[in-house]
């Protein structure tokens, strides 16, 4: 009995672990909505607020589809990722998935994303921009559906300015070079008491996009290339290098400090930099923590050129495992096109990317999202980036890691740019 | 190997005094120096205990404070992180507490009757291969939860598992846990085996030397698996993530860690509230706990 | 154990021998089954994976060696051995040390033995909070306590926890921190020390310093032992603390890079699950050369009783 059982241990993974990309429910014929009554399972990460009213809209969707049952899930961004690679794996992802704009092609190129063209029935898209929607396509297929949108800006604590008595600039002309110039002010009229500012970019994709883009250069190119010159990144980290000497900019340990100390605990946020680089949807929760004047100012550079993008906060997809594919589309339709969600959901997964359902969150906004909707009205934006290729999901913490090598001096921001440079093409080329 | 040891310390001695009572002489000095003892060891306290002190005190702190504040001096108490942490989330924090006990429980009692027999068998039994099975035992525990999770996930999806807390709990009533087993080994041997003998010559059987000899005498073997095995299941997070999906069936840990969202914001004061009262019942289970650390052969041996 | 086995030989001859497989078998049930159904496939599973390119989304493929061969250029994975190593040498010995000298104290009849038990063993309780990431901020961050403290004495501090030099120093504290676990079963194991040994000892006129070489460190050596293979595995597998503290990226600048961080990296972060099997099998490999050493060099100072 033992062995028998030995046996169908092993054959269960042996069979399952290669089964795996083929399942799903494949061509779009035979999507159908279902009479009977079905159970469909919906995964996102975040906190309690996004639980509290993820769950609020979907007893608003079961109410009009009586015989559709939502189980919602939700977890912290790292598990949720694990989770997901672990059930996906075993044929057993839930159908309904909020995606990550750095995950979205290493789930879509490997198959294991519904097209969405195939439930263009339960699914309507036509309200979206086509801009936006691209940024949910791999290789011209629509896997996945923005929800919100978010943008990069240049986040400033006028209350500290007041203080040190620093004039607030001029966004509409400023330069980096400006950028250190008040940096330094700042720190040295508040006698070294706070710094100017925190790191300006260099450690995360966002930052480098635009930064390669200020320069004529772009992080990855149209068919999913990395395309970044190492000298116009090895250029933003010797800024930094230079803002850190000069005092204008926090030291190496108090940044990265900073850094793992997520929004709340970020410097400023607890009132020691009176500048720094956020999304501008992140403003919310900074103006909750540091409780002082913050506002959103354009990046330098920014307005003379096209270099700012918007960026999908996140997605929906639909598994390409799910037993109910019109069902989980039906779920997504409801959630980025009707009102009575949008109601619900306001703009707590980023302002919402489709342009009607923005246009009616506008009405009841706090604080925060004014600002963050202002800003994105206000702000000029470039052309859509394209979306990190199958490989690139270890972007972030690949180049913190080089980042940092560079901040303590361990190498030359040329070594650094072209080692990280090479690193990343080598993992996107070994998932291609 | 023992065998010298045995000359060194002859099993049967006449019954004497206690050890430590044979000095009393110079109180005064003795008094000094237990104060010291004790300033010292008050002092190793609070230098450790502040870390735990900080949480507590910060968890009755308005949010925008705590990063900013590393003292333990409360100046505004805000008892609403309680509150709000408590109903975060959409079953009260007490259904979290609940399904973590029912895991812990179920686990604590797996391990306890799986591993005392595996031990049993170890220590006291002669078979063919043992140091073979027993080297097996230990490999079993060497390679991490990442690579094995996903076949593991296979086979309870298989058995129709996921989302239940059979893979949580099952693995422990069948001795996986094999460190406890091998904590178990040495008490065991650490059992005079002339007790065993005796037991026999009176006509005993195995399971009842077992039941009846081993098991009573290592009651702190026992208490101390019970322990580690509550705090290392109620803090446990990798397999609990992947196996309990629906959030009625959170456990703690799951609910701490959802409390944090790197990008859209955390609520520090609702977490380290909740992070508090999550660590209530791990403290309470071992200041109940300890006291049965103490017994065994301390207490039963030297009739 | 020679004693024992000898006497069965004089008392029972073969018989008997046969009819403890019997009696073993039955004991090791439970976990025969755990081992067949549950453990071994999957092990088995992740074996085979380590022979493979594995990207978890879609069919394994087996590349042979190359997982192997791969391991011998990678920079990161040796900067995570280093890492590891270390970790494992300093943080091991210094927390059995400390958690063996206070065991010994507080089994010494302090007054306010379970208050004390009780306190330091709290910081174990914390495990894999998320607190802890927090926590070891405020402790050892530019403007944590730490520094305060050092202020008190005109040391200028630094960022302990965020520079590469000295970020793996905090986790090695935070491991020693929570010394409270091997404690308590040390002080399992000496409250297991028959107190007739004792009273023997006392009665040949042996000072307490006799008394605890001769008797308590003689008797305490299976104990001391099983927590030496304990935490030495452990803290191969060490994982969750960096993973909380660094929030998952072994940072600052690889100075953090547990092993089993690393492999969980490439396993998760970098969909590289086939080479992540193969780092496993390398470290089961690694820490089971560490316990045979361990049981092996265990002939020469562990005493058992039976």
């Amino acid at each position: 009995m033992q062995r028998r059982l030995i046996f169908k241990g092993l054959g269960a993974s042996a069979v399952a672990l290669p089964g795996l990309a083929a399942c799903g429910t494949g061509g779009g014929g035979d999507v159908e909505l279902s009479d009977e009554p079905v159970t469909i399972r919906m995964t996102w990460w975040g906190a309690d607020t996004r639980a509290e009213l993820t769950d609020q809209a979907i007893a608003a969707f079961q109410k009009e589809h009586p015989n559709i049952t939502v189980k919602g899930e939700f977890k912290d961004w790292a598990g949720y990722w694990d989770a997901l690679a672990t059930t996906t794996a075993a044929n057993d992802s839930p159908d309904v998935i909020q995606m990550d704009e750095l995950y979205l092609a290493s789930y879509g190129d490997r198959g294991t994303l519904l097209d969405l063209a195939d439930t263009s029935d339960f699914l309507d898209t036509s309200g979206f921009e086509a801009a936006t929607l691209e940024t949910g396509k791999i290789d011209g297929t629509q896997y996945a559906i923005p929800i919100g949108a978010g943008m990069l800006a240049s986040v400033v604590n006028a209350d500290l300015f007041a203080q040190y008595g620093v004039e607030l600039p001029d966004d509409t002309t400023w330069t980096w070079d400006d950028y250190a110039a008040i940096a330094n002010e700042l720190t040295e009229k508040s006698g070294g008491v706070i710094n100017g500012t925190g790191l300006t970019g260099g450690t995360d994709a966002g930052s480098i996009r635009y930064w390669a883009r200020l320069h004529g250069n772009e992080l990855y190119g149209e068919n999913g290339d990395v395309t970044l010159d190492p000298a116009v990144l090895a250029a933003l980290w010797e800024y930094s290098l230079a803002l850190i000497e000069s005092g204008g900019a926090e030291t190496a340990a108090e940044t990265v400090e900073g850094q793992s100390a997520g929004l709340e605990g970020s410097s400023i946020a607890t009132g020691k930099i009176a500048m720094t680089i956020a999304y501008n949807t992140q403003i919310t929760p900074l103006l909750a923590a540091s409780g002082a004047d913050l506002r959103l100012i354009q990046l330098p550079g920014a307005v003379e050129t096209t270099a700012n993008f918007i960026k999908p906060s996140m997605y929906w997809a639909v598994s390409s495992q799910s037993e109910h594919p019109a069902e989980a589309a039906t779920l997504i339709d409801f959630l980025v096109n009707h009102e009575a969600a949008a109601d619900i959901l306001g703009t707590e997964r980023g302002i919402p990317a489709n342009p009607a359902m923005r246009e009616h969150v506008a009405t009841d906004l706090d604080e925060g999202e004014q600002l963050a909707v202002d800003y994105l009205e206000s702000a000029t934006v470039g052309p859509a980036v394209v979306v990190t290729p199958n490989g690139g999901s270890g972007f972030d913490p690949t180049c913190q890691r080089y980042s940092q090598e560079v901040l303590f001096g361990e190498r030359t921001p040329q070594d650094a740019a072209e080692a990280f440079i090479e690193e990343l093409k080598t993992e996107i080329d070994a998932a291609a | 190997m023992t065998d010298t040891f045995a000359k060194a310390t002859p099993a049967t001695a006449p019954p004497a005094s206690n050890p430590a009572s044979p000095r009393r002489a110079r109180g005064g000095f003795r008094r000094v120096r237990s104060i010291i003892k004790h300033a010292l060891l008050i002092l190793c306290v609070l230098v450790m205990l502040y870390p735990v002190l900080w949480m507590v005190v910060s968890s009755l702190r308005p949010n925008d404070v705590i990063f900013r504040d590393p003292s333990l001096l409360l100046n505004d108490l805000e008892t609403g992180n309680y509150a709000e942490g408590w109903n975060a989330f959409a079953d009260p924090f007490s259904v979290y507490l609940v399904n973590s006990s029912i895991v812990v429980l179920g686990a604590i009692l797996g391990n306890l009757v799986s591993c005392s027999m595996a031990a049993y068998a170890f220590a006291r039994l002669e078979f063919t291969a043992k140091r073979w099975w027993f080297a097996i035992m230990l490999l079993t525990i060497m390679l991490p939860i990442h690579v094995i999770i996903v076949p593991q996930y296979v086979l309870f999806a298989q058995l129709g598992w996921v989302n239940t807390f059979l893979p949580l709990i099952v693995p422990k009533l069948l001795a996986t846990d094999a460190f406890f087993v091998f904590l178990m080994v040495q008490f065991i041997r650490g059992v005079p085996i002339e007790l065993d003998e005796a037991a026999r010559i009176d006509g005993a059987g195995h399971p009842r030397i077992f039941a009846q000899i081993i098991l009573p005498l290592m009651v702190p073997a026992l208490a101390t698996t019970a322990i580690f095995t509550f705090i290392w299941t109620w803090n446990d997070f990798f397999s609990q993530l992947i196996y309990l999906t629906d959030p009625d069936i959170y456990t703690v840990p799951l609910a701490l860690r959802a409390f944090v969202d790197a990008q859209a914001g955390t609520n520090w004061g609702a977490a380290l509230a909740m992070s508090v009262v999550s660590l209530v019942p791990i403290f309470l289970v071992f200041l109940f706990g300890q006291r049965f650390l103490l017994r065994g052969i301390a207490t039963t041996g030297g009739k | 154990m020679s004693a024992t086995s000898e006497l069965h030989n004089l008392g029972q001859g073969g018989a008997r021998a046969k009819r403890q497989n019997k009696t073993a078998f039955l004991f090791l049930l439970p976990w025969f089954l755990g081992l067949f159904v549950i453990t071994i496939g999957p092990m088995l599973a992740s074996l085979i994976l380590s022979f493979t390119d594995y990207n978890l989304l879609q069919p394994a493929e087996f590349n042979g060696l190359e997982n192997f061969s791969r391991m011998l250029g990678d920079e990161r994975l040796h900067q995570s051995l280093g890492v590891t190593f270390t970790y494992v040498f300093v943080s091991v010995p210094v927390q059995l040390g400390l958690a063996l000298g206070l065991a010994i104290v507080l089994d010494r009849g302090v007054r306010g033995l379970a208050f004390y038990r009780s306190m330091f063993y709290l910081p174990s309780l914390l495990g894999a909070s998320v607190a802890i990431a927090v926590l070891w901020r405020m402790v050892f961050g530019a403007d944590g306590l730490f520094n305060d403290g050092l202020a008190l004495f005109g040391i200028e501090g630094r960022g302990w926890i965020s520079e590469p030099e000295t970020a793996l120093g905090t986790l090695i504290t935070l491991n020693v921190w929570t010394f409270g676990s091997p404690m308590v079963i040390f002080l399992a194991g000496l409250r297991q020390i028959p107190r007739m040994y004792y009273e023997a000892a006392s009665v040949d006129g042996a000072s307490r310093w006799r008394q605890f070489l001769s008797v308590t460190l003689p008797l305490l050596t299976p104990i001391i032992f099983f927590n030496l293979v304990l935490q030495i595995i452990h803290a191969f597998q060490s994982f969750t603390q960096a993973f909380i503290v660094s929030g998952g990226t072994g940072g600052p600048a690889d100075s953090t890079l547990f092993y089993t961080l690393y492999l969980y990296q490439r396993g998760f972060g970098n969909f590289d699950m086939g080479y992540a099997s193969a780092l496993a099998w390398l470290l089961l490999l690694i820490v089971g050369a560490f316990t045979a050493i361990n049981f092996w060099a265990s002939k020469y100072w562990v005493f058992y009783n039976d």
